[in-house]
C-alpha cells in the first residue's frame, strides 16, 4: 500500500490533469449537445493551439498569454468557418465525425510535417515552479489550467443559464423549428457557438503546451479519455464536462498511484461503463 | 383583413399537401379550421407561423408580405404558434420556456407584464415556474404553450389543436382561456378536431378536406348543412 502523501500527492495530481481534460472537453461536449455535431477536429486543433503556442514562444518569444490571444481569435474564425461548411453542405450527426476525424488526421500530417514526430517541450524559466503545501508539490501551471477550466465551465453554464442568447441556445436543441418560431436567429447563433467551441481548444491548447510534453500523434491518447468525460458530465453540460473530468484525473492517478501506471489507460472507459450500467442520479 | 391568406400550395415535397387554400382573419376575431385527421390543417398552421415554405400563391399579414420575411422574423411581425403538440423545451423549467416566448426584442420589453399576465391566467404555472416543462402535466403543458406565446405580445395567435389529449375538464377550461384572450382583443385562428367547442366559439369557420377549403361560413350556418354536421357532430 502506498503511502498517504503519495496518495495525497497523486490526489493532487488528479485533480489538476482532470481540469485539463475538462478544458478539452468543454468545446466538444458544447458541439455535440448543443449543435449536434461531434467534431473529433477539436482535439487536433487543441493540439495545433499547443503547437503555435510552443513555436512562437522558442521561435519568436512570444509569450503564452499572448500567443494565447493570438490563438483565441484565430480559432473563433476557424470554428465559423468550420460551421459554415457543416451549414453549406447539410452534414449530420454521423458525418460529422467522418469529416472532422478526416480532419484531425490531416492536422496530425500538417504537425508532423512541419514539426517532425519529435517530442518537443515548451521550455521557460518559470515553467516548473511549484507551490509547496507541506509535503506536497502543487505546480502552478497545472493549478492555472485548472482555475480556467473552473471559469470557463462556470462562465458558460451561466451563460446558458442565465442570458437570453444562452436559453435561446438551449432552445434550439430542444426544438429548432420552435425556438426559430419565436424569433431566435439559430443560424447565427450557431455560428458564434461553434467559434466558441474551437475557441476553448485553443485555450486547452495554451496550457497542454505549458504542461505537456507535444507530439503530434498525442490528438489520438485523449479521444478516449475526453469521450467518456464528455458523456459522463452530459452533452452540453459545461460544468458536468468538468466534473467528469476531474472525476477521471482523479480515478486515474489513484490507480496509477494504487495499483500500476499501465492500468492508467483502462479507467476512463472503466468508469465511464461502471456509470452507465449503474446510472447513479447523477448523471 | 389582419391576415390574408391567398390561393396557397404547401408540400412536403412530393404533390401538395393543401393547395389553393384562402383563409382570412380579422382583428379580434376566432376563426376555426375544421376537417379530419391528414386534411392539412397542421400544414396551413405552420406555414403561415413560417415554419414551412409555400409553393403557390401569398400570405399577407397587417399588409406585410410574408413571402420575404425571414422564418425567424415572423414572430417580429406578430404571429405566435402555440403548435399541435405542444412542442415545449422538455429540458427547460417553466420560467425559460416563457422567457424564449419573449425572445423578440418589443417583447422583451414587456416581459415583466407578460410574466404578469401569464401567471394570472394560469395560476398553477406561477407555482410551478421552476419545474422543468417536460415533467409537467398535459394540460399545464398546454397552460404553458399559450402562455409561452402571450410573452411574444402577438397580434395573431395561431392555436393548433389546443385540446389534443387533454382530459374533457381541462378541454372546457382551455376554450374559456381562449375566449378570455379574444376578449382582449386578440385574433385567433383555431384549428380543431374538437368540433363542437371549436364551432361553439368561432366567429367564423372553414372547413378543410383533403387539402382544400370545401365550406366556409358561420359556424351555425356550416352546422346548418347536415353534411358537415354528420360527418363532424356525427348527428
Ligand atoms: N413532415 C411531413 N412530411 C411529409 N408529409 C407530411 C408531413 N407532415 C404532414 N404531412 C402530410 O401532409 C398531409 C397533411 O398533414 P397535416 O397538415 O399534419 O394534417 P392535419 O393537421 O390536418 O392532421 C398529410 O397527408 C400528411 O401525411
Ligand atoms: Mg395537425
Amino acid at each position: 500500500m502506498p503511502s498517504l502523501s503519495l496518495l495525497e500527492q497523486s490526489l493532487i495530481t488528479g485533480v489538476l490533469t482532470g481540469g485539463l481534460y475538462g478544458l478539452l472537453a468543454l468545446g466538444l461536449s458544447m458541439s455535440w449537445g448543443l449543435l449536434r455535431l461531434v467534431n473529433l477536429g477539436h482535439f487536433a486543433i487543441a493540439l495545433l493551439g499547443a503547437y503555435i503556442t510552443w513555436w512562437l514562444g522558442t521561435a519568436y518569444g512570444v509569450a503564452p498569454w499572448l500567443a494565447g490571444a493570438i490563438i483565441v481569435v484565430a480559432f473563433f474564425i476557424y470554428g465559423v468557418a468550420l460551421h459554415w461548411v457543416f451549414m453549406r453542405f447539410a452534414v449530420t450527426e454521423m458525418a460529422s465525425m467522418l469529416i472532422t476525424f478526416a480532419l484531425a488526421v490531416i492536422v496530425e500530417s500538417t504537425l508532423q510535417f512541419i514539426w517532425t514526430a519529435d517530442f518537443r517541450r515548451y521550455e521557460t524559466p518559470w515553467g516548473s515552479e511549484s507551490w509547496i503545501v507541506g509535503s506536497l508539490y502543487v505546480p502552478k501551471l497545472n493549478l492555472m489550467a485548472f482555475l480556467v477550466a473552473c471559469l470557463l465551465a462556470g462562465g458558460t453554464w451561466a451563460w446558458l443559464r442565465y442570458t437570453y442568447v444562452g436559453r435561446a441556445l438551449r432552445a434550439c436543441a430542444e426544438d429548432a423549428p420552435i425556438a426559430i418560431a419565436y424569433g431566435i436567429n439559430h443560424r447565427r447563433l450557431s455560428f458564434i457557438l461553434s467559434g466558441l467551441c474551437a475557441a476553448y481548444a485553443g485555450v486547452a491548447g495554451v496550457f497542454i503546451a505549458l504542461v505537456a510534453t507535444l507530439a503530434p500523434s498525442q490528438i489520438w491518447s485523449w479521444v478516449g479519455v475526453v469521450f467518456a468525460v464528455v458523456i459522463i458530465g452530459r452533452l452540453g453540460n459545461p460544468v458536468g464536462a468538468l466534473a467528469g473530468g476531474i472525476l477521471i484525473g482523479v480515478c486515474e492517478a489513484l490507480t496509477m498511484a494504487v495499483i500500476n501506471p499501465s492500468w492508467a489507460a483502462l479507467v476512463s472507459f472503466s468508469v465511464l461503463i461502471a456509470l452507465l450500467l449503474f446510472k447513479p442520479r447523477w448523471v | 383583413m389582419l391576415l390574408e391568406v391567398r390561393d396557397i400550395a404547401v408540400g412536403y415535397g412530393g404533390a401538395p399537401a393543401i393547395s389553393d387554400v384562402s383563409v382570412d382573419v380579422g382583428e379580434a376575431e376566432i376563426v376555426s379550421v375544421i376537417g379530419p385527421n391528414g386534411a392539412g390543417k397542421s400544414t396551413l398552421i405552420n406555414a403561415i407561423a413560417g415554419l414551412l415554405r409555400w409553393q403557390s400563391g401569398a400570405i399577407h399579414f397587417g399588409g406585410v408580405d410574408l413571402s420575404a420575411v425571414a422564418p425567424h422574423k415572423v414572430c417580429s411581425e406578430g404571429i405566435a404558434l402555440v403548435p399541435e403538440g405542444r412542442r415545449l423545451f422538455p429540458g427547460m423549467s417553466v420560467e425559460d420556456n416563457l422567457d424564449i416566448g419573449c425572445y423578440r426584442r418589443e417583447a422583451r420589453r414587456l416581459r415583466a407584464r407578460g410574466f404578469e399576465r401569464a401567471y394570472t391566467l394560469f395560476p398553477v404555472l406561477a407555482e410551478r415556474r421552476q419545474q422543468l416543462a417536460g415533467t409537467l402535466s398535459g394540460g399545464q403543458q398546454q397552460m404553458v404553450a399559450i402562455a409561452r406565446a402571450l410573452m411574444s405580445q402577438p397580434r395573431l395567435l395561431l392555436l393548433d389543436e389546443p385540446s389534443l389529449g387533454l382530459a374533457p375538464s381541462i378541454v372546457g377550461e382551455m376554450f374559456r382561456v381562449i375566449q378570455m384572450i379574444q376578449q382582449e382583443g386578440m385574433a385567433i385562428l383555431l384549428v380543431e378536431q374538437n368540433v363542437g367547442q371549436a364551432m361553439e366559439i368561432a366567429d367564423r369557420a372553414y372547413v378543410l378536406e383533403e387539402g382544400h377549403i370545401v365550406a366556409t361560413g358561420k359556424p351555425q350556418v356550416l352546422l346548418a348543412q347536415s353534411r358537415i354536421r354528420e360527418a363532424y357532430l356525427g348527428l
